[in-house]
């Protein structure tokens, strides 16, 4: 009895299987009932929806649709209809989607540009590679999944490799970050006791340097071929 | 048609009322038609820099609610033939106005004027919008210190994504036997994490408590300060003027020294 409706998850929403022999009414009490228990797992998500087993009428389909709407957050983006060429369609064009914006926030060789200041306060956030062209000032954050490359002085926040990308690394030509965090790790500039907090480290910092990852640490070095053929993208 | 400029900082204290009188009194004094808007409202005081509170009967607020009439509301400024004050109201707060209402009232008066000159409020709220809103380049105040250059740059960040591209820099309060000791940021150290162009700079001096206290602002009198706001009206009027020697006070000996 309990068997008549049964809610699967696929790759691209869930379906839900109706039993052949099951009576409208009974379907819309299972699905009431099933959709309520889980609407915690599912929460607010957008998902697509195809029904199976027992051939249900548009307007049988959309009463569950109400059904579902109003016993849990999910929204159903659209329903895919389990038995044409059109199902086929569906999921193909959703699968190519979905898996293209996967390529692009994994692969960190891809990236983009900015140029100007990034001054306290503004946040630059990108799913590729960053180039930066300018200054990021001190309060500035900038977050970016794959590596961040700054043509100017880095002062601020950055955080490389934000989708968890161990390999990932920061350059700039001058290297002086308040926090460096990838992946996991996160390092912080050495306190200055005693020393105004104004005084950039030039003599320090005045040669281009890259951070990177190695065992659990954050490591901050001179660009050289060497550290360079060390990179993997 | 005028130009508004706002003066704005972020920080509280650092100068921005000081700055606003002085370089509306200074292009007063190049025989320009200013007026000052007072723009932080419940915290009035440009009026008192300037020694005109005993004068307020309308304000800001009251213009633009439309309780009187513009011409009522201004202040006119002692000594000179176009210069007036516009002060803000005390009774209530930045939500009184809107940026729409400001930019409005701001169109009106650069109609008339040659420079409308804002005095922003400290923060980045309401009243900073409200102040923004008209303006058409900003002069941007700091001091020497790393919390008030932190905040400026937040101010030009905000500036900036205001459309606002006219942007300038005065350090305020500099004091030069320090930065040579290394214990105080230089305007070229302050420069470098803004930058802005530079548009003056202007020593820490005790003349302008004295003047502020007085209600009579200091620029162009004989003064470091009096000198370095005159050349900043100046630079703000087009003129290039060369950047004052602030070190040189020191005597013939120290400025031998600087020259090697």
């Amino acid at each position: 009895m309990n068997n008549a409706v049964v809610i699967k998850g696929t790759t691209y929403g869930f379906s839900v299987y109706v039993d052949e022999q099951a009576e409208f009414a009974t379907i819309c009490e299972l699905v009431k009932e099933k959709f309520k228990e889980s609407a915690k797992f599912f929460g607010a998500a957008k998902m697509a929806i195809s029904f199976e087993g027992k051939r249900l009428s548009d307007e049988e389909q959309r009463e569950l649709l109400n059904i579902i709407a109003a016993n849990s957050e999910v929204q159903i983006v659209c329903v895919i209809e389990k038995n044409g060429e059109t199902e086929e369609l569906h999921r193909r064009s959703l699968e190519d989607c979905i898996q293209e914006q996967q390529l692009q926030a994994l692969d960190s060789s891809n990236g983009q540009f900015y140029k100007g200041n990034l001054r306290s306060g503004q946040v630059l956030e990108t799913e590729t590679s960053i180039i930066i062209v300018g200054d990021v000032n001190q309060g500035a954050t900038v977050t970016s999944k794959g590596n961040i490359i700054v043509l100017g002085a880095l002062l601020g926040n950055v955080y490389a490799g934000a989708g968890g990308n161990e390999n990932a690394f920061v350059l700039a030509l001058e290297l002086d970050p308040v926090q460096i965090r990838i992946a996991d790790t996160i390092a912080r500039a050495p306190d200055k006791v005693g020393k105004a907090l104004w005084k950039r480290e030039k003599e320090k910092t005045k040669e281009p340097k890259i951070a990177f990852r190695s065992g659990g640490n954050i490591f901050i070095e001179p660009v050289s071929r060497t550290v360079l053929n060390d990179i993997k993208l | 048609m005028g130009e508004v400029i706002v003066v704005t900082s972020g920080k509280g204290g650092v100068g921005k009322t000081t700055t606003t009188a002085n370089v509306g009194t200074g292009l007063a004094k190049l025989e320009k038609k200013v007026v000052l808007i007072d723009t932080d409202i419940g915290l009035r005081n440009l009026d008192v820099v300037m020694g005109l509170e005993n004068r307020i009967v309308y304000n800001l607020v009251d213009v633009i609610e439309g309780s009187c009439k513009i011409n009522q509301a201004f202040i006119k400024v002692k000594g000179y033939n176009n210069f007036y004050l516009l002060p803000s109201a005390q009774t209530r707060d930045k939500t009184a106005i809107t940026p729409e209402q400001m930019k409005k009232l701001t169109d009106q008066l650069k109609e008339e004027f040659d420079y409308v000159i804002i005095d922003c409020p400290a923060g980045i709220e309401q009243g900073f919008h409200n102040a923004i809103a008209g303006a058409d380049r900003a002069l941007v105040v700091t001091t020497p210190e790393v919390s008030a250059v932190r905040d400026a740059d937040r101010i030009i960040g905000l500036l900036e994504a205001n459309e606002i591209k006219k942007t300038h820099l005065i350090v305020n309060r500099l004091r030069m036997d320090m930065v040579k000791r290394g214990d105080m940021m230089s305007s070229e150290d302050v420069v470098e994490i803004l930058a802005i162009p530079l548009i003056g700079v202007v020593p820490d001096d005790e003349n302008i408590v004295i003047s502020t206290n007085q209600g009579a602002p200091l620029v162009g009198n004989n003064t470091m300060a009096g000198k370095a706001y005159m050349n900043i009206c100046k630079r703000v009027d087009g003129e290039e003027v060369p950047f004052l020697d602030l070190a040189g006070k020191g005597g013939l000996f120290s400025r031998l020294f600087k020259k090697n």
